[in-house]
């Protein structure tokens, strides 16, 4: 029951004043610019990280955890009231909540979404406190060849499965693993591909990267497609009594707690992160609604309520192999991996024991942001509508100064703004062609890790190249990439399926009821 | 409105695609080219990498190689689907107008008030050449009248200044008209 303690003893540190303030910080910007349109979680937090330079470590991951709770709870705001998505986990919400918004059931949507984030929050957070160190006792035992294992996956994963195509996962995290090579072989201080220009010789700072990738290229081609013209928010009625009736709690629970059962163990592993864990949920509640099947695609509540809950739970889940293995899952995971090695602080099975009070005041930061962000975000939900109005081209220009200061106070050199604007350029591109971007995030991040393990894996073995599957994990590991691999394309497969269903029943409702569209 | 707010509208050109136009396709080569391209380069730079003697087993020139050879093959795949005319799926999302074309000016601008930027910060200051940037691409992209996003602009990296270089210790340069003025200093 050491783990209480430690858990205890992180509560203890958080519940100070000022890292309470600061906790309230980073869920209300998070939440804030979590609403703020096409800024997802991953972008949020590269776009913050100048804000925790000048924090000491404790406080720095208070705000982080703050902010990425906070910014999952606000995209799903800005899903039910705009119904256009800045995560892509909350598409589906996005369908059933915009419909009820429209129909004119919004507060319900955004209270069955924040009450189920809570909800999922929650119980992630407890699986995660008694997961984590389980899994970090068992990841001590794990050799060179088991971790190379274990980031072939990720990399497999990653590359195939965030984005619609394979192809071009897999072009993304190549160009990741090259800018992950430039800079000086930290074995043989060999220096690779850095064209003798002594700025490269310590490699391209990963912060930049994201930075560029997610911020700058977003604004780029959303810039060069603005949509003009004032922007649509669907209203809001207000007061606590119509947020939920009795009959939405009755209809939200169930998918809340099965939200939760799905998303967490689906952010555990290497598959997909919170798409995969969001889709099954809506696919479940969907097989499961019984009479109400009908509803979903028309603003059923459960469609929010489950999808929203899995969102968060998968949150949580990532963080289990964040923190234990260093393996990043998601874009989102691979910033936060960056940020924690800006405070030297290298996640991996030790983080446990060496940074134990950190880690656990990290934990303790979640239960605590997770109830101030329910707490926060029903009764802001009129602040939040007036954020989503903010003139696009004040939003995109904003977006552009806080990566350009962000990338600027790395070193305070004006060329690591013009590489920004390099990285910028490719992520516009990429968008442009549909090469998701998240794949090179990860594999710039995780690149320079796996050729570490495997090189060592191979001095082990001097070379024998059967070393890196002998061990029964490897070999393991070896074989669920295809399980993996398999299951994800037969699952975004069925995800396309079920999305072109809902876009035709989209298309008929709204050709059968015209007028419903126009009413405001 | 009704079309305006078109529910799904970013979604449909993300999810089903918009019917691949002829005139993308030039792009789309380039980009599966360049992936190529990156390839080849990568595997013939890294058998200059020096290796040194003392290197047993696997040396740095190893892991190049592999993804060298990784970039060289999907580079390869994508241009045969190019070719034969599998398009990407090109991103969607709220503010992304799906029937408008790519307005290449406004990247163009963009890049060059960020170059700007870059260009002054250690001359007139952090705080002015924030407000070269903010102002500068908020026009670019439609605000009007200008001066009033200039005028944002300007007070929005006074504010940063403050807050930034000022309370947190971010030792953003404030310039030779502030370099006085104590709050704007860590």
């Amino acid at each position: 029951m050491d783990n209480l303690t430690a858990l205890l003893e992180g509560f203890a540190t958080v519940v100070q004043p000022v890292y309470l303030l600061y906790a309230l910080f980073g869920v209300f910007v998070g939440t804030a610019v979590g609403v703020l349109p096409g800024i997802g979680p991953a972008m949020t937090i590269a776009l913050l990280l100048p804000l925790t330079y000048s924090l000491e470590p404790t406080a720095a991951i208070i705000v982080f955890a703050g902010i990425y709770y906070g910014g999952m709870y606000g995209g799903s705001t800005t899903s039910i009231l705009l119904n256009t998505p800045g995560e892509s986990s909350s598409i589906v919400t996005a369908i059933e909540g915009n419909k009820m918004a429209r129909a004119g059931r919004g507060a319900a949507a955004l209270a069955t979404a924040a009450i189920g984030s809570f909800v999922a929050g929650s119980i992630a957070t407890v699986a995660l406190t008694f997961v984590a160190p389980v899994v970090a006792r068992w990841a001590v035992k794990l050799g060179e060849p088991d971790y190379f294992a274990l980031m072939v996956v990720a990399f497999i994963t990653v590359g195939a499965l965030l984005g619609s195509s394979v192809s071009r996962g897999l072009a993304s995290l190549s160009l990741g693993l090259f800018l992950g090579l430039v800079g000086t072989d930290t074995l043989t201080s060999q220096q690779r591909f850095t064209f003798g220009m002594p700025a490269l010789a310590d490699g391209i700072d990963v912060v930049v990267v994201a930075v560029g990738l997610f911020a700058v290229g977003e604004a780029l081609y959303v810039g060069s497609r603005l949509r003009h013209g004032p922007v649509h928010v669907i209203p809001v009625e207000k007061g606590w009594r119509s947020w939920m009736k009795r009959s939405d709690w009755r209809r939200s629970w169930k998918p809340w707690l099965r939200g939760t059962a799905i998303g967490f163990p689906v952010g555990t592993i290497p598959a997909g992160g919170a798409d995969v864990a969001t889709f099954l949920s809506y696919a479940t509640e969907r097989r499961l609604a019984g009479s109400r099947r009908h509803e979903f695609g028309r603003g059923a509540i459960e469609g929010v309520a489950g999808p929203e809950s899995a969102n968060n739970a998968a949150a949580s889940g990532v963080l289990v192999p964040l923190l234990t293995l260093g393996l990043p899952t998601t874009a989102t995971a691979a910033i936060i991996i960056v940020a924690f090695q800006s405070y030297g602080i290298q996640p991996g099975p030790l983080l446990l024991q060496s940074e134990s009070a950190l880690v656990w005041a990290l934990v303790a930061s979640l239960y605590i942001g997770n109830l101030m962000l329910v707490v926060l975000n029903l009764p802001l939900v009129g602040m939040w509508v007036r954020v989503l109005q903010i003139p696009r081209h004040y939003l995109y220009a904003g977006i552009i100064l806080f990566g350009a200061l962000g990338s600027y106070a790395l070193n305070f050199s004006p060329i690591d703004v013009l590489m920004l604007l390099a990285i910028g350029l490719i992520g516009f591109f990429m968008r442009r062609y549909g090469y998701p971007v998240a794949p090179m995030v990860v594999g710039m991040i995780l690149g320079p890790m796996a050729e570490e393990r495997l090189r060592r894996s191979l001095a082990i073995s001097q070379g024998d190249l059967t070393y890196l599957v002998t061990s029964p994990f490897a070999a393991f590991a070896y074989a669920a990439i295809i399980v993996i691999v398999a299951a994800g394309l037969w699952l975004q497969h069925r995800e396309r399926r079920v999305n072109a269903e809902l876009e035709q029943l989209v298309e008929d409702v709204r050709a059968a009821a015209p007028t419903q569209e126009v009413s405001r | 409105m009704a079309s305006e707010a078109t529910p799904a509208g970013g979604e449909t050109a993300a999810r089903g695609g918009p019917p691949a136009s002829k005139v993308r396709r030039p792009g789309e080569l380039v980009l599966a080219l360049a992936t190529l391209a990156l390839g080849v380069f990568v595997l013939v730079e890294a058998g200059g990498i020096t290796v040194p003697g003392s290197t047993n087993t696997m040396g740095p020139r190893a892991f190049p190689y592999l993804v060298g050879a990784m970039a060289a093959v999907v580079g390869a795949v994508l241009v045969v689907a190019v070719l034969r005319g599998k398009y990407g799926h090109e991103e969607g999302g709220e503010d992304v107008d799906p029937t408008a074309k790519t307005d290449w000016l406004t990247i163009v601008l963009l890049c060059v008030v960020l170059v700007v930027h870059v260009f002054t910060i250690n001359v007139i200051g952090w705080p002015f050449a924030a407000a070269i940037l903010f102002g500068g691409a908020s026009v670019v992209l439609g605000a009007r009248p200008w001066w009033r996003a200039v005028l944002a602009g300007l007070a929005l990296g006074l504010v940063i200044q403050v807050v930034f270089g000022g309370l947190l210790g971010l030792s953003l340069p404030p310039g030779p008209l502030l370099e006085g003025v104590a709050i704007f200093r860590g």
